[in-house]
């Protein structure tokens, strides 16, 4: 499947800020199930490209002068495998151990590991035990719009019982950890024709069964599959997030999000390949 | 009186060891209340020049001494060869080792410390998987806690890799010790500690990035309020270099700058005295004011030094410690020299049996505890605190290590009821850079109370100058 | 020198200027509180004194009405405003703290002896006849710490912020002091003319220079001269201002070309004024204009030099 993104990010400031710094996730990780036709990340100064410590392909972004907004704007095309069924290739690397140690976002509580137990009871970890698990995630916490500030803990998503994909991929990773099974967090896109919003957040958890990672969509309650692009993965949201940011001034902060994930017709894909050509000759 | 435990400065027959001899004529020939005086005269020059250990309110500007102790703690130069010698082999290994866990893994390959032990561990940074660090030093400041025991051997107890502190107070010790007994250094030819600063300066400068002829080195402290303050600023003005604040650097592009009143200067080694955890924002705690955004970066990028590394926790971990010995054979081909403290390994069943059946006898200490919490001493522990502890070791026994509890060396010291043993211990602050180097001797503390056994500042635990011997 | 250092060091010298200043203010009011007079009219004077400190407001939300006995303790004693004496001194040492690498072991001794030494004054009762004398500490403790400092401390950039700080701060302060005065002058119940001009002179250590300088009667004319445009009297705007351009000059950047032009406008304007530009019915306006000017150059070093210094391109 080949999906188009377009994703545009501005913050504004009540008054100008002095400097700014922001470090982006924001290019897709060079996988075997899938890869960039094209793609064109647009910040307003310039940008240092550094591979970080899970793989992930980040860029740190400095404004120095006074600055009342900073626009991040994101266009391209991914193709992905259609036989993806969660099951990602064997990487070279970091070792999945790394992804067993709880972090603050994802440390476990007494109804954490009551749901782990429920989860895993002993089982090998496969696909059957991957479906329960995003199943009794999402029984725990229900999927509910706008009510998280990102910081929270899966301690207090649970105690709360709803959250967004974010919070739902906390727990579970959480869950995770807790039974000895390593998970990681994973942000990305998803092609989304309705009003669902295209930027999301799902889990990888370590099948030793099947000697490989399975990417389970928890909010979706579904194993990962080709209309999902994926951005970055990391112990916890921290760090996967697209943006991580600070700056000097600026009083208050106004945030605006355009994303849209279509499916490539195949016009876009030859514009956007006389774009790559031109591009690489100047 | 009878102990069990070694005294520096007398044998078990309470003759005056050789090296404490002219000491202790030169003591009996003081005359009466002397003692007393001079040590009034310690506490008001210690006052007066400011050395304290900040305990800062808003309004109450409180600031307490480390007390003092005029008796010095002499190593003989032997004595001191040997322990210069294997704190050198120690402080290689460590690092070998952590420069091996950030890249080939060898050891975990060859199965000498379970991989586990160090990828789940919290002190473990992947941040720092496949950096490559100047002349591959990342513990350039070493500060190893040695102790003495019944027969007069030394252990290593604990190695300190992240941000060592205490090396102020050993040459402020000196300072003083020269002050007020001067007539004693020249009975006694004592190796010099004053160089320390000159001897740090170059090390850092030694490990500035590839290219960099003049290096900008920096001091980075969390600030005027935090307890280690007076060392910050002692230590950079020693250096005469400068002591920032995180807010005092930035990240421009992927390197590192200070703001000064000519403009950006950019800055080459940061000399930190803060955790891994504060040093940037965007990297580790989202919620630290203390360190500077980017600077994670700008050093994986290779264009500023950070020292110690980043990611060194991993080799002073209690859980990591057991193996020390194992990591000199297997980096060095050589056999330690110093010993370590027995030690046994709970997620090891045999040693977890061993442990449980005598829990009354052994101290247990929690792996990623640090500074005297979580720890059982069984000894002076009540029958129902053993059986708590015993049951947090059942649930989670890869948590815990268990000892010996050793009769640490006592010295003479100044107390109220006049001259009286109390345990010590010894930091020595081992140097690496482009060689090892470490100045004679280093800090005694000493635990004033009687028969206590914790040095610590911050639970009442005293200092000591610290002789080794010329030969 | 890094910019939070400067910064520090800069303000060290501001707050132990004004803490001087706030002495010689204090002393003026109170030297005329003895007067015989209506306590209405102490309260007025020690209101006007309030207002060009720009303490006023804080003041009478704490404390209500402007009393004749209030004002005293609080801009001597007062813990939670830094407009006291004792919160310019606890700032002061706070500064001074931070940056005890950068300054010498002296100029710290002295600047904690004094703090040390307040905190027990502020403790005890103070008896009438104390206050007099409190007045004279706080000035004294102030020279002390210049002479420590100029005697002591390496003539780098430090000290340059130093002196510009100060200077600053007591110009500034000379042309509030000088205002209070003409405000309770113009008041109306301006009666001895001479006993208020020469409490004024007096409290700013210019009596003697004045009667050197004019060998003449006390009039307000002549004392807004000495105060403002002299070049021999210490305390003058003239000499504040002209020192602060000389060290702004020493610590120059590529930002600060702007800020030393004005700074340079300013003592040119102050050097060349003529006695008429500070005449009894413009001095008013005239001071006003000064002190916006100094805010104003503040403002500026502050930018050019002490916070986040940006790239030039």
């Amino acid at each position: 499947m080949r999906l188009q993104i377009q994703h545009r990010t501005t913050y504004r400031y009540t008054s100008p800020a002095s400097y700014s710094i922001q470090l982006l996730k924001l290019t897709p990780r060079r996988e075997g199930t899938q890869r960039a036709l094209w793609w064109r990340l647009g910040t307003p100064g310039r940008c240092v490209e550094q591979l970080d410590a899970f793989g992930n392909q980040s860029h740190l972004l400095t404004l120095e002068g006074a600055h009342d907004e900073v626009v991040l704007s994101v266009d391209g095309v991914v193709e992905t495998d259609d036989a993806f069924d969660g099951r990602l290739p064997v990487e070279q690397g970091l070792s999945p151990l790394v992804f067993l140690t709880p972090t603050p976002l994802t440390g476990s509580s007494s109804a954490i590991e009551a749901l782990a137990r429920r989860v895993f009871d002993g089982a090998a970890v496969d696909e059957t035990v991957a479906r329960r698990l995003m199943q009794c995630v999402t029984e725990a916490v229900r999927f509910s719009p706008g009510t998280t500030t990102v910081t929270d803990s899966a301690i207090d998503v649970i105690a709360r019982g709803q959250g967004v994909c974010q919070d739902q991929t906390h727990v579970a990773i959480a869950a995770c950890r807790s039974a000895g099974v390593p998970a990681r967090y994973v942000s990305g896109y998803l092609l989304s024709e309705d009003a669902n919003p295209a930027m999301h957040a799902w889990m990888d958890l370590w099948s030793q069964a099947e000697g490989c990672w399975l990417s389970c969509d928890v909010t979706q309650r579904a194993l990962a599959g080709a209309s999902l692009v994926r951005l970055a993965v990391g112990r916890d949201y921290l760090d996967a997030c697209p943006v991580r940011g600070m700056r000097r001034g600026g009083g208050s902060e106004e945030l605006e999000v355009r994303v849209a994930v279509h499916e490539a017709t195949d016009t876009a894909v030859e514009s956007m390949r006389s774009r790559q050509i031109q591009a690489g000759q100047q | 009186m009878r102990t069990n435990f070694y005294n520096e400065m007398y044998t078990a027959e309470q003759s005056v060891r050789a090296h404490y001899a002219a000491f202790a004529d030169w003591l009996q020939s003081r005359p009466a209340g002397w003692l007393e005086q001079k040590r009034g005269e310690a506490d008001a020059l210690f006052h007066r020049l400011g050395i304290t250990f900040a305990v800062y309110g808003e309004e109450q500007g409180t600031e307490r001494l480390i007390p003092f102790d005029i008796v010095p703690r002499v190593l003989t130069a032997a004595e001191w060869a040997t322990l210069a010698q294997g704190l050198e082999q120690r402080v290689r290994a460590l690092n070998a080792f952590i420069g091996d866990v950030y890249g080939a893994q060898r050891i975990l390959a060859e199965g000498i410390v379970p991989a586990d032990v160090i990828l789940t561990n919290a002190q473990f940074r992947p941040e720092m998987l496949g950096v490559r660090v100047p002349g591959n030093t990342y513990t350039h400041i070493a500060g190893i806690d040695i102790v003495r025991a019944g027969a007069g051997e030394f252990y290593v107890l604990e190695d300190n890799l992240r941000v060592p502190s205490g090396v102020s107070y050993m040459l402020e010790d000196r300072r003083m010790m020269m002050r007020l007994f001067p007539d004693l250094f020249s009975i006694y030819s004592v190796a010099p500690v004053e160089h320390y600063p000159e001897l740090l300066l170059d090390n850092l400068r030694s490990v500035a990035p590839a290219g960099i002829n003049d290096p900008t080195v920096v001091l980075l402290t969390p600030g005027r309020f935090n307890s280690a303050y007076f060392e910050h600023a002692f230590l950079a003005q020693q250096m005469g270099i400068e002591l920032v604040e995180g807010q005092d650097l930035f990240v421009r592009d992927d390197y590192v700058y200070m703001r000064t009143t000519r403009g950006p200067q950019r800055v080459d080694v940061i000399y930190r005295r803060i955790d891994d955890d504060f040093l940037d924002p965007l990297a580790f705690r989202a919620d630290s004011a203390l360190g500077v955004p980017g600077l994670l970066t700008a050093y994986r990028a290779g264009h500023v030094n950070i020292t110690n590394a980043v990611g060194t926790g991993i080799a002073d971990d209690k859980s990591i410690y057991p193996y020390v010995p194992e990591m000199i054979e297997f980096y060095l081909s050589e056999r330690p020299i110093l010993n370590n403290v027995p030690t046994w390994i709970l997620r090891r069943d045999a040693d977890r049996d061993y442990v449980l059946a005598n829990l009354k006898d052994l101290v247990v200490k929690e792996v990623h505890g640090a500074g005297g919490y979580g720890m059982l001493i069984g000894p002076a522990s009540s029958k129902a605190q053993i059986e708590e502890f015993r049951a947090r070791i059942i649930a989670h026994p890869e948590r815990y290590i268990a000892q010996p509890t050793l009769a640490l060396s006592a010295c003479p010291t100044f107390v109220q009821q006049g001259l009286a043993p109390r345990h010590i211990d010894l930091r020595p602050f081992v140097l690496s850079g482009r060689e090892v180097r470490i100045v004679p001797g280093g800090l005694t503390r000493v635990a004033l109370p009687e028969g206590s056994l914790v040095v610590n500042s911050s639970q009442g635990g005293g200092t000591k100058d610290t002789w080794v011997l010329e030969a | 020198m890094l910019s939070r250092t400067a910064d520090h060091i800069y303000w060290l010298g501001r707050y132990v200027e004004r803490a001087e200043t706030l002495a010689r203010a204090l002393d003026v009011q109170y030297r005329l509180s003895l007067l015989p007079q209506p306590a209405q009219a102490i309260a007025a004077g020690w209101m006007d004194t309030l207002h060009e400190l720009g303490l006023l407001q804080e003041f009478r939300e704490r404390f209500g009405d402007v009393d004749a006995e209030r004002p005293r303790q609080f801009l001597a004693f007062d813990r939670q405003s830094p407009g006291s004496i004792y919160g310019c001194l606890r700032i002061a040492r706070e500064n001074a703290r931070a940056v005890r690498g950068a300054i010498t072991a002296e100029m710290w001794e002295t600047l904690n002896a004094t703090w040390l030494e307040l905190r027990s004054l502020s403790m005890k009762r103070q008896e009438p006849d104390a206050f007099a004398l409190f007045i004279d500490w706080v000035k004294h403790r102030s020279q002390l710490f210049r002479g420590v400092l100029m005697s002591t401390m390496l003539r780098d950039e430090g000290y340059s912020f130093m002196r510009m700080g100060m200077s600053l701060e007591r110009g500034d302060g000379t042309a509030r002091i000088l205002g209070a005065r003409l405000a309770s002058a113009s008041g109306g119940a301006a009666t001895g003319g001479f006993y208020q001009w020469s409490v004024l002179l007096r409290a700013m250590s210019a009596f003697e220079n004045y009667r050197k300088l004019y060998r003449d009667a006390v009039v307000p004319e002549r004392v807004a001269e000495l105060l403002v445009l002299s070049d021999s009297d210490p305390r003058s705007l003239r000499r504040s201002v002209d020192d602060l351009y000389a060290n702004l000059q020493v610590v120059a950047n590529q930002r600060s070309r702007e800020t030393e032009r004005r700074a340079g406008e300013f003592n040119a304007l102050l050097r060349f004024g003529q006695a008429e530009s500070v005449a009894t019915g413009r001095l008013r306006e005239y001071l006003d204009d000064c002190v916006e000017r100094l805010r104003n150059i503040d403002r500026r070093i502050s930018s050019d030099f002490l916070v986040a210094v940006e790239t030039v391109a």
